[in-house]
């Protein structure tokens, strides 16, 4: 396949009715996009329903999409709405969730175990900031995005600063 | 604003999703030909097919209130026959008179004579 294509070229062979162009989009997002989703939704399985229904949003939508502008964004926006779908949905039918112990499948290695706490710690930091500000410090720190615009620059300032600060409490007990 | 890659690399890992790329890869494209299949029904297709029992019952309500009301609201014909009818037929007089409560017949024979 040919992944070194721009985005823009594979849009438009999409749009065509190129299966292979559309699915080479979808490897090239689908970190990207998974991990959107996992920032909003919390729940790896839910965030992949979400990420899937995001790339198919996009599909039927890429008659729509400006290709003067990046893809990328224009994809994570119908994630990110995939997502918060999803979210909507599930709250109004909320289970419990699983134990903690049955969803690790049991003991891990030390390293591993470090990392993992130190990944739910922050993703209950992602959980506690407002839905719009978690995006935000995901597309910027984690996705690389930048952003030009003031409010979204306010909304990435108090969400990190939030993460850091646990971040530096992390490394503070683990020295 | 700098970036942070120390908090890049812990959100990343945080983030990471725990089952295999190429699976979601393949989990997507499986739903390709059903998206593009759902999308190209017309939508004006769909909604006729939504609306089409509700025409139909509109247009029998429509036709029927269009029936009521030409049959209330026709003025009876003004001949000099119908004006003399009551005096001659069982309307007021079996009225005033049955021993049971009247049936409605009984009562719109009763008001046309009143007109």
């Amino acid at each position: 396949m040919g992944s070194s294509e721009d985005d823009a070229a594979l849009v438009a062979r999409t749009v065509a009715g190129d299966r292979a162009a559309f699915g080479v989009l979808v490897e090239r997002y689908a970190g990207q996009a998974r991990r959107v989703a996992r920032a909003v939704l919390g729940d790896p399985d839910d965030a992949d329903d979400a990420a899937q229904d995001g790339f198919l949003s996009a599909l039927v939508k890429l008659s729509q999409y400006d290709s003067r502008r990046p893809f990328g964004p224009w994809l994570m926006r119908i994630v990110a709405n995939a997502a918060t779908d999803r979210r909507r949905r599930r709250n109004v039918r909320r289970v419990e969730p699983l134990d903690a112990s049955l969803v690790g499948g049991g003991p891990r290695p030390d390293a591993a175990a470090v990392r993992s706490e130190l990944g739910d710690r922050l993703r209950a930091a992602l959980k506690e900031l407002p839905e719009r500000r978690r995006t935000a410090v995901v597309l910027f720190d984690v996705e690389g995005y930048s952003h030009a615009e003031g409010t979204v620059r306010s909304e990435v300032f108090h969400g990190r600063r939030r993460l850091r600060t646990l971040l530096a409490d992390w490394k503070e007990q683990t020295r | 604003m700098k970036e942070d890659l120390e908090l890049r690399a812990a959100l990343k890992a945080a983030l990471e999703p725990p089952g295999d790329q190429a699976a979601f890869v393949a989990r997507v494209m499986a739903q390709y030909d059903q998206a593009l299949e759902r999308a190209t029904i017309p939508t004006l297709d769909v909604l006729a097919s939504w609306f089409r029992p509700g025409i139909a019952a509109a247009a029998a309500a429509l036709i029927a209130g269009f029936l009521l009301g030409r049959t209330v609201l026709t003025p009876a014909p003004a001949s000099i026959d119908a004006a003399m009818a009551p005096l001659e037929g069982p309307g007021l007089a079996a009225l005033v008179t049955a021993p049971d409560p009247p049936d409605a017949s009984v009562v719109f024979s009763s008001l046309v004579e009143q007109r």
